[in-house]
């Protein structure tokens, strides 16, 4: 141990304290330690004093500027960085400095060395585990890297000296703090200053994050939303979005200058410009406010097409797409001929009414080809929100226009063919009436200011054609019904269908089947029998689905090899399509007493129905079932009653008293409408007189309790039903006989049609038999009381 | 301390943590397994043998010294030093009682060979 006695060259610390027993690197720029390092490394040991000072400010340090407590230590690497000294060193035992031998070129002293603290006991131990806890508590502040570090400090418990100075190291304590924990003689003492040092540093971390984290609260938001949008915009980049600022409102503002916009509008238009330029891109404001324009740029406000409207032409395209339909096609033509005459005159808003696949859309689009405008269509089935029709107000989040708008803008002109579709079919919800703004939409006195929630500017529609479309009046609103000429068209007859079919149906399928000419052969027969036996419609969807399925077969068969050509001939279709599905209304021949056919109208065309009776002899009531509705039940029971107060003109007054049975089958569809009565009150007479009503007579009318025939509905389709169904006889109420005009002509000349102005002409006609008593017994009563009985006076004409 | 001293420092306190015995350096050994005993080689260049003292404690091979510089000249200035100079110590456990065995030890080139003969009863 001679080298402690003799003095070693000393380096002086700045604000740092090197603890035996661990490594410390250091910088030496100052020029007296780099001669003391450069002394040591010209010792066979390389062996140091390293003192701290007092004051850091001091250059060249006396004994008094030097804490006595010191480190011997080795110099482990010495590395020249030019004027720099990098150096480590490595702390070896504790000394306390003695006096200074010399201060130049560099400081030597004289040391007298320390023992290592070496105490044991309860305290330390307990002390020992305390720090321990503080140092983990400590590096949970910490970076992931140095936290790492001190908790495999904390955790390695090979020699506890050493743990506490790495953990004071560690830590990097002021000056003071680390020389008491290098002055402290027991490990007792040592431990007790580090964990008060340790639980001083822990408070100071704890109250800095208190502080940072209340500094940053008010900044984070902003910092969040800043990010977000960088990503934002990151994102859009990554797409090919991007649209600068500036750029794109230079287009924006481009295209609103290039739209030709009524001066009203263009103010505003200037108004909502400036705006946008002040409403930062990120604000929901800003997307709002530039669909807005986008919008009214996009919108036709003065563009049109011109209507060239040239009847032979448009005869011409009408015909082209439909056939039949020709009244139809005529009060087109009628409104279209206004309109070439008087341009100014304002759009007719027209209403196509029918069953479905008559083709009421089809006829919109063609009217739009024949005149030269641009179709647009919008179904209103379902809608049950005003807002949709008229749109949102625009200061709410996702805001549209109505639909109205909509169209006009995919239109691209102010005056489109506007087919509204299904308006029967609007509902009503909470959110208003939609039909209510089809009120404004509709009325020419209105529309050409109407007003859309979103645009908030008035559009003119008073230059768009509207047709609506609906299958039936009743749901319509009255007076929405009220702004719309009414355009019926009925269900097609079956010369009509099988025309469709041949001209337009069966072509269109072959060509979507692939199928070449001559490949498939649909001979007229047929087609008829496809129309009748697979189908049942008034329209021509069904008819075309059975085609598309037959053309299906045939392309099967032709693709897979088994047949060059297919005939579908009569004998063929059942093989193809499978049995037949509908029997014409199967007409009964044998009718027992108490059934009478009446004809019915339905949405999807006419048809013939029974009415069947039978008397209930221990009862005297009238039971009605059926599904019959209100109205119909009070014409069974107008008819029972006129027959029981003429049960003595009819030479029935023994059974009348009776009760009653009246069914009308099919018994799971509801049947609604005055116009059984006549058919009810033949099938009750013929159950009290037991006479069998004629087989081949339909008979349609309401009944008064006095005895009127009184006109119905729907002729056109009930006698279409009558002729497909083989009734060669049909009574009619009198008053319906102008209706008669509109029936096809083969179809009139086909039936005996006899018009009736009171029930006893259909018993005339139904019940020979009744009626001949009936004469004989009023003319009883004429020979007894000179009264006249009904009947025989009535005009009952028949036409043929 | 600036960044990179402290950055170094820890690195250090790391590499100190595997060095078991503090304020020393640590010479490298290789143990090999012989026929009929151990031969231990202590990385120890630039040690003068009487500066060594191995000690055998149980299963434990304990050795320790001092090298000194011993290029020491004037004019020579240090200018990168990697070499460990003062008290080194060494322990290596081995899996057998040494009291039992002959150990010999020698220097070869600045290696201490230590051979350790299990002597059976």
């Amino acid at each position: 141990m001679s080298e402690l006695a003799s003095p070693l060259p000393v380096i002086a610390l700045r604000r740092a304290v090197l603890f035996p027993r661990t490594l410390m690197p250091l910088s030496v720029g100052r020029t007296t330690s780099a001669h003391a390092v450069e002394a040591a490394t010209a010792t066979e040991h390389k062996t140091v004093i390293v003192a701290a000072q007092r004051d850091a400010e001091v250059e060249e340090p006396g004994l008094a500027d030097l804490f006595p407590f010191a480190t011997r230590a080795v110099v482990k690497r010495v590395e020249r960085r030019g004027e720099l000294l990098q150096i480590v060193l490595q702390g070896i035992d504790r000394v306390r400095l003695v006096e200074l031998t010399q201060t130049a070129p560099h400081p030597v002293a004289r040391v007298q060395p320390l023992p290592d603290p070496a105490d044991t006991g309860a305290e330390v131990e307990a002390l020992h585990r305390a720090v321990l806890d503080r140092a983990r508590q400590i590096a949970g502040f910490w970076a992931p890297s140095t936290q790492a570090l001190m908790l495999q400090v904390a955790g390695d418990a090979h020699d506890p000296l050493q743990q506490a100075y790495l953990i004071a190291g560690l830590v990097e304590l002021p000056t003071d703090r680390a020389m008491a924990l290098l002055a402290a003689n027991t490990r007792a003492e040592l431990l007790r200053l580090l964990h008060d040092a340790l639980a001083h540093e822990l408070e100071v971390l704890r109250l800095r994050e208190q502080i940072a984290s209340k500094a940053e609260t008010g900044l984070s938001e902003e910092q969040r939303r800043y990010l977000l949008r960088q990503q934002l915009q990151v994102i859009r980049e990554e797409l090919g979005e991007t649209e600068s600022g500036a750029g794109g409102l230079d287009e924006l503002r481009e295209r609103v200058a290039k739209a030709e916009l009524p001066p009203s509008v263009r103010s505003e238009v200037d108004r909502e410009l400036e705006r946008l330029q002040r409403v930062p891109m990120a604000s929901p404001e800003h997307s709002l406010a530039r669909s807005w324009l986008e919008l009214v740029a996009a919108l036709p406000w003065n563009k049109a097409s011109s209507d060239a409207i040239d009847l032979t032409r448009a005869r011409q395209v009408l015909d082209e797409d439909h056939s039949g339909l020709d009244e139809v096609k005529t009060r087109i033509l009628e409104y279209l001929s206004v309109m070439k005459l008087n341009p100014a005159a304002r759009a007719p808003i027209l209403c196509f009414v029918g069953p479905p696949g008559v083709g009421k859309t089809s006829l919109g689009k063609s009217i739009a080809r024949a005149i030269g405008r641009t179709f647009e269509r919008l179904s209103l089935g379902g809608l049950h929100d005003e807002a949709e029709l008229r749109g949102h107000r625009r200061t709410y989040i996702g805001a549209m226009p109505g639909r109205i708008v909509q169209a006009i803008r995919r239109a691209g002109v102010n005056n489109p063919l506007l087919m509204l579709d299904e308006v029967d079919k609007l509902g009503v919800g909470v959110h208003g009436d939609p039909s209510a703004a089809l009120l404004e939409v509709l009325d020419p006195a209105q529309n050409s200011e109407f007003h859309d929630n979103y645009l908030d500017l008035p559009f003119d529609l008073s230059r768009v054609f509207f047709i609506t479309t609906a299958n039936t009046l009743d749901t319509v609103p009255r007076p929405l019904l009220d702004r719309m000429e009414v355009i019926r068209l009925s269900g097609y007859t079956d010369d009509e269908k099988l025309a469709i079919a041949k001209d337009h149906l069966l072509p269109r399928q072959l060509r979507e089947s692939g199928l070449r000419d001559g490949q498939l052969e649909v001979p007229e027969v047929s087609l008829r029998l496809i129309a009748r036996r697979y189908t049942r419609e008034a329209g021509v969807r069904q008819l075309e689905r059975v085609l598309a399925s037959l053309c299906r077969k045939a392309a099967s068969r032709v693709a897979s090899g088994s047949a060059d050509r297919v005939t579908a001939g009569e004998a063929e279709l059942r093989e193809l399509l499978g049995p037949e599905r509908f029997f014409d209304e199967d007409l009964r021949q044998e009718l027992p007493p108490g059934v009478a056919p009446g004809l019915a109208w339905t949405e999807t065309g006419g048809t013939v129905l029974y009415v069947e009776t039978v008397l209930l002899p221990d009862s005297t009531e009238l039971l009605l079932t059926g599904q019959l509705g209100e109205v119909m039940r009070e014409s069974a029971r107008a008819a029972l009653s006129w027959l029981r107060a003429h049960a003595v003109e009819l030479g029935l007054e023994t059974v009348v008293k009776k009760g009653v049975h009246v069914h009308v089958p099919a018994g799971a569809t509801p049947k609604d409408g005055p116009s059984a009565g006549v058919a009810m009150a033949t099938a009750l007479a013929s159950l009290f007189a037991g006479i069998p009503v004629r087989g081949d007579v339909a008979m349609t009318g309401e009944i008064t309790l006095s005895g009127l025939v009184l006109p119905v509905g729907g002729i056109r389709e009930k006698l279409l039903a009558a002729h497909r169904a083989g009734v060669r006889t049909v009574v009619l109420p009198s008053r319906n006989r102008q209706d008669v005009a509109e029936v096809p002509d083969n179809v009139r000349s086909g039936l005996q049609l006899v018009f009736a102005a009171h029930v006893a002409d259909v018993f005339a006609t139904a019940l020979p038999e009744l009626a001949r008593r009936m004469r004989a017994a009023a003319g009883a009563v004429a020979r007894g009381a000179g009264s006249q009985g009904p009947g025989h006076e009535a005009a009952a004409g028949m036409e043929s | 301390m600036d960044f990179v001293e402290r950055t170094l420092f820890r690195a250090l306190i790391a590499s100190a943590l595997d060095a078991r015995e503090p304020g020393c350096w640590r010479p490298a050994v290789d143990v090999y397994r012989e026929v009929d005993g151990w031969l231990c080689k202590f990385d120890l260049a630039g040690v003068r043998g009487e500066d060594v003292d191995v000690q055998a404690i149980g299963r434990r091979l304990r050795v320790t010294g001092v090298r000194r510089d011993r290029t020491l000249q004037a004019g020579r200035e240090p200018y990168s030093m990697e070499i460990s100079y003062h008290t080194f110590e060494r322990s290596v456990e081995l899996p057998c009682d040494l009291q039992d065995c002959r150990v010999e030890c020698s220097f070869d080139a600045g290696m201490l060979l230590v051979t350790i003969q299990e002597t059976r009863p």
